[in-house]
């Protein structure tokens, strides 16, 4: 299954709804960077409300996809993030110091158009 | 055997108990007496030889209820355990030399008394030691539940700004519980800014470093962000000899500037109302 | 007193079966949010471990119930390659493959007990076990 990549302006919305397998991950790191070129966004939030739990690998395959977008000149905000996998996240002693994050879709999007300077 | 000492310890019970109590009394130490009264302890030393009395009687069942009882009648009764346990090993010996005295035993056969004795009232004695310690037991728990009740409220001072103030000693338990506490907090209360206030911590080692240092990373997690305060001097000095990083933070001394930084970080100020004429 | 509950990991998507078997034992047991949170990603963890490492091996979910304790009990057995220096996988940030290296150190914080046993050419046997406060 894929995850869909709504365009919002020059900015991309992604919203997670289900439990993560590998393929899905790696299957959205390569829509979102496509996507990325294709519509020219400066931004994109990945909002992750409903997912409980990130594992390393997850957790790997969302930073490199941080990383690669800001090489392509796009900034990505996490959204929604739960406290039990923020908790679970540092317990395990994954950084993810330079992401950017907010409480929701709507503060990541706030936040968004701030860095983008709007 | 059984029938030889129960009947001496029934003819001779007055005199048995008296010369237990002197002894007794003579072992401890002043504290002890002040705190036992010489009523209760008389009322307490009858009742207690009725009730061996009653585990040679053979009748175990309600023997089991009465020593049950009359444990935690001790327990609460206050009494030091050593006390209670070394009142008990005397008045093994009370029995044993009344024995000897009264002729009841021969020389040779001492031991064999004293040893029988020694088991008769071991049983005794474990049960009240057992009493002693599930009583703290449960004191204990009951206070680790009171301690987790204290733990680390999230306060929502103003709109996107709450505070926690932190009180007491961290464990790895308690650092868990809080930092639970706080991000369940901040996501309801929608924070955006956030204060740990250390001031009532009274040592912040590198453990409590750690967990505040977690802490703060996991609130970045979910969106908010954290600020340390109420670092007192000895504190930042203990930080950094330590040898801990917490340049990432922002800190303040007291929980005051700290609550004016975080206004300026949402765009806000405090401004006093110009007296109205 | 156990029931236990077991996973055969072959492939990617035993690692999500195993996760959904862990989470659910632990909703049942009573555990809460962030434990369940806690276990099905040391849970994740291990099956991956297995998966990339032994290529095969079997991931089980034990319910523990011991002197009025109830807890949850990860079992992770492969018979792979083994590990040939326990101390140095226990270290964080080691890592063989080009993931975050949070792996054994990661579950072992994330967990009350931990206890891993392996030897090179034999495979490894890893026990993690969660307890309801």
């Amino acid at each position: 299954m894929r995850i869909p990549i709504l365009k919002l302006k020059d900015c991309l919305l992604v919203s997670i709804q289900w439990e993560l397998d590998d393929q899905t991950a790696l299957q959205f790191q390569e829509d979102l960077l496509k996507k990325i070129h294709e519509t020219n966004a400066r931004g994109v939030v990945i909002d992750i409300t409903s997912i409980d739990f990130i594992d390393s690998f997850i957790a790997k395959v969302l930073g490199d996809v941080i990383n690669m977008s800001r090489l392509m000149g796009a900034k990505v905000v996490i959204t929604g993030i739960q406290p039990a996998v923020a908790i679970t996240l540092v317990e395990l002693g994954i950084r993810l110091d330079d992401v950017m994050t907010a409480l929701d879709l709507e503060k990541g999007l706030e936040k968004l158009q701030q860095e983008l300077g709007d | 055997m059984y029938n030889e000492i129960i009947s001496h310890i029934k003819n001779r019970k007055t005199e048995i108990i008296e010369e237990w109590i002197d002894r007794v009394k003579e072992a401890a130490d002043e504290r002890m007496i002040s705190v036992v009264s010489e009523q209760v302890f008389q009322g307490t030393s009858y009742e207690f030889v009725d009730l061996i009395l009653l585990n040679l009687d053979e009748n175990n069942s309600e023997y089991k209820s009465k020593l049950e009882m009359f444990s935690e009648k001790i327990v609460r009764l206050g009494w030091p355990i050593t006390f209670v346990v070394s009142g008990l090993r005397t008045f093994t010996h009370v029995v044993h030399d009344d024995l000897i005295q009264e002729k009841k035993i021969s020389k040779d056969r001492e031991g064999e008394y004293l040893e029988f004795l020694d088991n008769w009232l071991a049983p005794l004695s474990n049960e009240i030691i057992h009493t002693y310690a599930s009583t703290w037991e449960k004191t204990v728990s009951l206070q680790k539940i009171a301690l987790q009740e204290l733990s680390a409220p999230l306060i929502p001072v103003v709109e996107h700004i709450s505070i926690m103030p932190l009180v007491g000693t961290i464990d790895t338990e308690r650092a868990k519980l809080i930092m639970e506490n706080l991000l369940e907090g901040v996501v309801s209360h929608r924070a955006e800014v956030v204060l740990i206030d250390i001031t009532g911590v009274p040592v912040v080692d590198t453990m409590v470093a750690h967990h505040v240092i977690q802490a703060a990373e996991a609130v970045h997690l979910v969106g908010a962000r954290c600020m340390l305060v109420g670092i007192r001097p000895e504190i930042a000095q203990t930080i950094v000899n330590l040898g801990i990083d917490l340049n990432k933070f922002i800190t303040t001394s007291t929980l005051r500037k700290g609550m004016e930084k975080a206004l300026e970080m949402t765009n806000r100020k405090i401004v006093e109302l110009e007296e109205v004429n | 007193m156990e029931i236990q509950s077991c996973v055969t990991i072959l492939n990617e998507w035993d690692i999500v079966a195993a996760r959904q078997l862990g989470r659910n034992v632990a909703k049942e047991l009573g555990f809460g949010t962030v434990d369940q949170a806690r276990i099905t990603t040391a849970i994740s963890e291990l099956a991956r471990n297995i998966y990339l490492y032994a290529g095969q091996g079997q991931l089980c979910i034990d319910r523990l119930n011991e002197q009025g304790k109830t807890g949850l009990r990860i079992i992770a057995v492969d018979e792979g390659p083994g590990i040939p220096d326990i101390r140095k996988v226990m270290e964080d940030g080691f890592s063989t493959s080009g993931g975050l290296g949070a792996g054994l150190p990661g579950v072992r914080r994330l967990m009350d007990d931990f206890n891993i046993d392996s030897n090179p050419g034999e495979g490894t046997d890893i026990r993690a076990t969660k307890w309801l406060r």
